[in-house]
């Protein structure tokens, strides 16, 4: 299943018109070094790696608009070497099968997830069993072995370090569950079978480049949501699960 | 040892017949006679059966002499000279004064001793009178002995001291005739509850006579603290509890309070209600220590006119008071991977209770809400409550990158709580970034005070920079992240370069650990990692948010570093004073004595770079907690091994610092110290009581009686007779080997025959 590009919105365009201020005024704050900035790495293989490209920069520049993550709102293609290691969040989709990583971009990737570095994967194609899906399981079948995926509670703090969620909807809507490969008590592998990039991403025009379905534009304000805490929860891990936050979030969510 | 010698006499047979053959003789004889008695039975005359019975009994008498050869032994005899002894208590409660304002018990009895001589060298004609004291030990004492030697046994045990003296009746001269015991009976061993029947039991089969003596006015004037209770350790943050027994005697009416001290500061007070005459109440204190090491604790309770014992009115005692998990509160700027990886590390540390505050937003960010409050997960930054209320609950207290300007989110009015609470023994770590050191729209002077470095000026290097260690990195435990100096140097210079630094002076007396050599800030090469001491805490500054590199970019060639996880292991155990981190570890050995016993400190030097520091000069000084006097000193020079033992004299009861500096050469190694406590009172001390109930019921169980002083002369006491023996050899004279006797056997049956004859009877 392939996205269908969408016509460009008028909505979106005065959103983003209303939000240059505030990005504006990020931006001119002091600089200090990219090093400890979020820039969102793509990871290059062997199939159709660079669909969302734009859907990076997006959420980087989402991250940087609503919360007070300094971000570089850039997506920096990066194929599966040694180079992972300046970039702690890296985003692994496509669109369709692919090949087989070679034995060093496992080993690289394996020593990456267990050092601390993080994993968005996402099926830009939507799917379950074949295409990108059944491609990417096997290489985390070869990655981690100890630690495949599982599916993710809506319980677990990933939907909660920003905003307070129950699903994490992407262009599509089929699978509500996130998909985790666990390290050490740390979902190390976050997986997407919903095309999130998808919902994020712009077309050259600066309108967004897919329809999504079945919510339209709350699905897709869902979508940029979930990414918003997808990386929150890469810089943050269980902060959100301290005791100190528990009181109120559960009060919250009542 | 033995009394005069006597002969006695006494009636013995001297037939060399079997007794058997006696017996059987002697039967056949009294049935002669039954048998004559039944024969006369038909005999009318009674003057007739009277002479012929007559002669049959007294002819069957003769046959029995005759048998039993009766003889005369003549024996020399002898009274042992048993042992009678006069046992003192030594123990250290009859160092209490008799009666309020008279001598000590001790000297009480020694007096009574005195005028007990006489009595007592009268007895010397019958026992071999010993005068012992028990402490508990057995020891001859002397009433100069008692006079002037203070008593100073640890315990009371009167039972223990009885099973001690029975244990040297060998019987004969050195059997016990009996005893006689002067004691408080105050015992604090089997005793001390009364007798049980057992104990009642094992007096009874002493087999002497314990007299007793009671020594000491019931009657005193006391207030005591008694039976504490408190464990050895406590962790720091943690309350502990001290229990306590007031005790009160002779003061009605009165308010007492009593007072729990740290080394002279105050930390609670309890005030007891004292009713009766003689009155015990439980007390107890609740405390939370707020720093690790070893302090002294007292107890005490005013001293009232006239009291007996004004010791006991005051206990001490060491508590150790160590830490359980290092609680560090992390404050964060902003989400960042330097962020991440150190709250990475922070939870997987099992040693850390790790509790974090993250700015999430700020005013200027727009989060597309509508509800924020149900739509976001934000909690409000509670300031009040972590910087105020709980801010001494935490060990160390890192800032991440934090300096904000936005009034809900800046610390300003909390800079001198938190500068304060280095400078009490906290701990600060400042981390750089874009909001740090100067960086960001506001700074925090009061709090840059505890800081060792200060902003340049200059802004920040945005290139990358390269970290080396300093020569005092290399020695410094923080950045030792291998065993030895070259090994951590080479791991520090192969970490990969990083980026944005903040330029900062260091301030003088700071020590800088990691530089960058490339960068220069007032011609000096800008500091990367710098520490200091603040007060009585510590703080320390890195000018980087790239640190994380260290933790993952590191591993991008697949070499394994542990790097980061040792540098910071090591900074937060420098911070919070882990003892293993000192140069001069100071302790006292053993941390409590009694009063009287010597002290002694044992004192562990280390080079700069953590190695023994063998033929260091020590110089340990003692000194008074109550008023920081200083009472003794001493001088040592330390082993190859680093360690140097140190002791003073006896000191009197109190609370004492021992304070020690170790010098190479002219060069300081590092200071220390410890606490020690000279025990207010042991348990012998605590309780000036007289047991007047335990000394009668010895003295019943075993067949003594009971006295108290004032005693004019020797009582007439109970003591077992010395048995007499025989001595030297014995003479038999015989009574009935003459042959006259034979005669008037012979003439005596005659006689009945011949009568018998006349009368008809044969």
């Amino acid at each position: 299943m392939f996205a269908k590009p969408m016509a460009g919105r008028p909505l979106s365009r005065r959103t983003l018109l209303a939000a240059l201020p505030t990005l504006l005024a990020a931006r001119g704050a002091r600089a200090f070094g990219d090093g400890s900035r979020f820039i969102p790495a793509v990871a290059q293989h062997g199939g159709r790696w660079d669909a969302r490209v734009s859907g990076l920069r997006r959420i980087a520049w989402e991250l940087q608009r609503r919360t007070s993550v300094e971000v570089v709102a850039e997506a920096r293609p990066l194929g599966l070497g040694v180079r992972l290691f300046d970039y702690p969040f890296v985003y692994f989709g496509g669109e369709g099968d692919f090949p087989p990583l070679t034995g060093p971009e496992l080993e690289t990737l394996r020593r990456y997830l267990t050092y601390g570095g993080f994993l968005l994967a996402d099926a830009n194609d939507g799917s379950s069993g074949t295409g990108f899906d059944a491609a990417f399981r096997r290489e985390m079948a070869r990655v981690l072995p100890a630690s495949p995926l599982q599916p993710l509670p809506s319980s677990h703090v990933v939907f909660k370090t920003f905003y307070l969620l129950d699903a994490a909807p992407g262009r599509l809507f089929t699978h509500p569950q996130l998909s985790a490969a666990v390290l050490g008590g740390r979902a190390a592998v976050l997986y997407s079978q919903n095309d999130l990039a998808g919902a994020w991403a712009r077309d050259e025009g600066g309108d967004y480049a897919f329809e999504v379905v079945p919510g339209g534009e709350a699905q897709r304000e869902l979508a940029v949501r979930a990414g918003i805490n997808i990386c929150m929860y890469a810089l943050c891990l269980d902060y959100k699960d301290d005791a100190v936050h528990l009181p109120l979030i559960l009060k919250k969510r009542r | 040892m033995t009394g005069g010698e006597s002969t006695a006499w006494k009636l013995v047979s001297l037939s060399p017949l079997p007794t058997w053959a006696l017996v059987l003789l002697g039967t056949a004889v009294v049935l002669g006679v039954g048998l004559a008695s039944v024969g006369l039975r038909r005999e009318p005359s009674a003057r007739r059966r009277l002479v012929l019975g007559l002669l049959r009994v007294l002819a069957g008498a003769a046959a029995l002499l005759l048998l039993l050869e009766p003889g005369v032994r003549h024996v020399q005899t002898s009274r042992v000279k048993n042992r009678m002894a006069v046992l003192v208590d030594r123990s250290a409660s009859m160092s209490f004064p008799a009666a309020p304002g008279a001598a000590s018990r001790s000297v009480a009895v020694a007096e009574a001793l005195a005028r007990l001589a006489p009595g007592l060298k009268a007895l010397e004609e019958r026992f071999g009178v010993e005068i012992l004291g028990f402490e508990p030990a057995i020891v001859p004492v002397t009433e100069e002995v008692l006079r002037a030697v203070p008593p100073s046994g640890s315990r009371t045990d009167l039972l223990g001291a009885l099973r001690a003296l029975r244990a040297t009746d060998s019987g004969g001269a050195k059997k016990l005739s009996g005893v006689l015991l002067f004691s408080d009976g105050a015992d604090n061993a089997e005793l001390q509850n009364g007798l049980t029947p057992r104990t009642r039991a094992e007096l009874t089969g002493l087999g002497f006579p314990v007299s007793t003596v009671q020594v000491g006015d019931p009657s005193l004037l006391d207030v005591s603290v008694e039976n504490l209770r408190v464990d050895d350790f406590a962790f720091v943050r943690n309350a502990v509890t001290v229990e306590v027994e007031l005790r009160v005697r002779g003061f009605p009416g009165r308010d007492v309070p009593v007072v729990l001290e740290r080394e002279g500061q105050v930390l609670g007070t309890r005030t007891v209600h004292i009713g009766g005459a003689d009155e015990t109440h439980p007390v107890s204190f609740s405390f939370t220590p707020d720093q690790t090491g070893r302090f002294v604790y007292t107890l005490s309770a005013p001293v009232f006119p006239g009291e007996a014992v004004t010791e006991n009115n005051s206990r001490s005692f060491v508590l150790k008071v160590i830490r359980d998990r290092v609680r560090v509160l992390l404050v964060v700027g902003r989400p960042s991977w330097d962020e991440r990886f150190l709250r990475g590390l922070l939870r997987q540390d099992a040693n850390v209770d790790l509790v974090s505050f993250y700015i999430l937003r700020t005013q200027s960010d727009d989060t597309q809400t509508r509800n924020p409050e149900r739509e976001l997960s934000l909690i409000p930054f509670p300031m009040e409550e972590i910087f105020d209320a709980k801010l001494h609950t935490f060990d160390v207290v890192v800032f991440q990158n934090f300096g904000h300007a936005d009034p809900q989110l800046s610390i300003a009015q909390y800079e001198r709580k938190l500068e304060q609470y280095v400078a009490n023994g906290g701990a600060l770590v400042a981390i750089g970034g874009d909001r740090a050191f100067g960086e960001g729209r506001t700074s925090y002077p009061v709090l840059d005070r505890a800081l060792p470095v200060d902003a340049a000026g200059q802004g920040s290097s945005l290139g990358p920079y390269h970290v080396h260690l300093t020569p005092d990195g290399q020695r410094n435990p923080v950045t030792r992240v291998l065993p030895t100096a070259a090994a951590s140097q080479a791991a520090w210079e192969e970490l990969p370069s990083g980026s944005g630094l903040n330029l900062v002076k260091v301030k003088p007396g700071a020590t800088v650990l990691l530089e960058d050599p490339g960068l220069q800030v007032n011609g000096r090469p800008a500091p990367l990692l710098a520490l200091w001491d603040h007060g009585r805490g510590r703080a320390m500054a890195l000018m980087t948010d790239d640190s994380w590199t260290w933790a993952f970019t590191v591993h991008r060639n697949g070499d394994p570093s542990r790097l980061y996880d040792r540098f910071w292991g090591n900074a937060l155990r420098w911070l919070v004073r882990d003892p293993d981190l000192t140069n001069l570890q100071v302790t006292a050995d053993p941390p409590s004595v009694e009063p009287g016993a010597p002290l002694g400190a044992v004192v562990t030097a280390r080079e700069a770079d953590y190695q023994p520091a063998g033929g260091a000069e020590v110089t340990v000084e003692l000194s008074s907690v109550r008023d920081h006097r200083l009472v003794a000193s001493a001088k040592a020079t330390t082993a190859p091994d680093g360690t140097a033992h140190v002791a003073f004299p006896p000191q009197p009861v109190g609370a004492y610092r021992i304070h020690a500096v170790a010098r190479s050469g002219e060069r300081v190694l590092g200071e220390g110290d410890d606490a020690v406590a000279v025990r207010t009172v042991g348990p012998e001390l605590t309780d000036p009581s007289v047991r007047a109930d335990i000394l009668s019921d010895l003295a019943r169980s075993t067949g003594g009686k009971s006295y108290r002083l004032p005693l004019q002369g020797l009582p007439d006491l109970p003591l077992l007779d010395p048995p007499v023996v025989e001595v030297g050899r014995s003479k038999d004279r015989p009574l009935w080997d003459r042959w006259e006797w034979l005669v008037v056997l012979g003439t005596l049956l005659g006689l009945e025959w011949m009568l018998r004859r006349r009368y008809g009877y044969i």
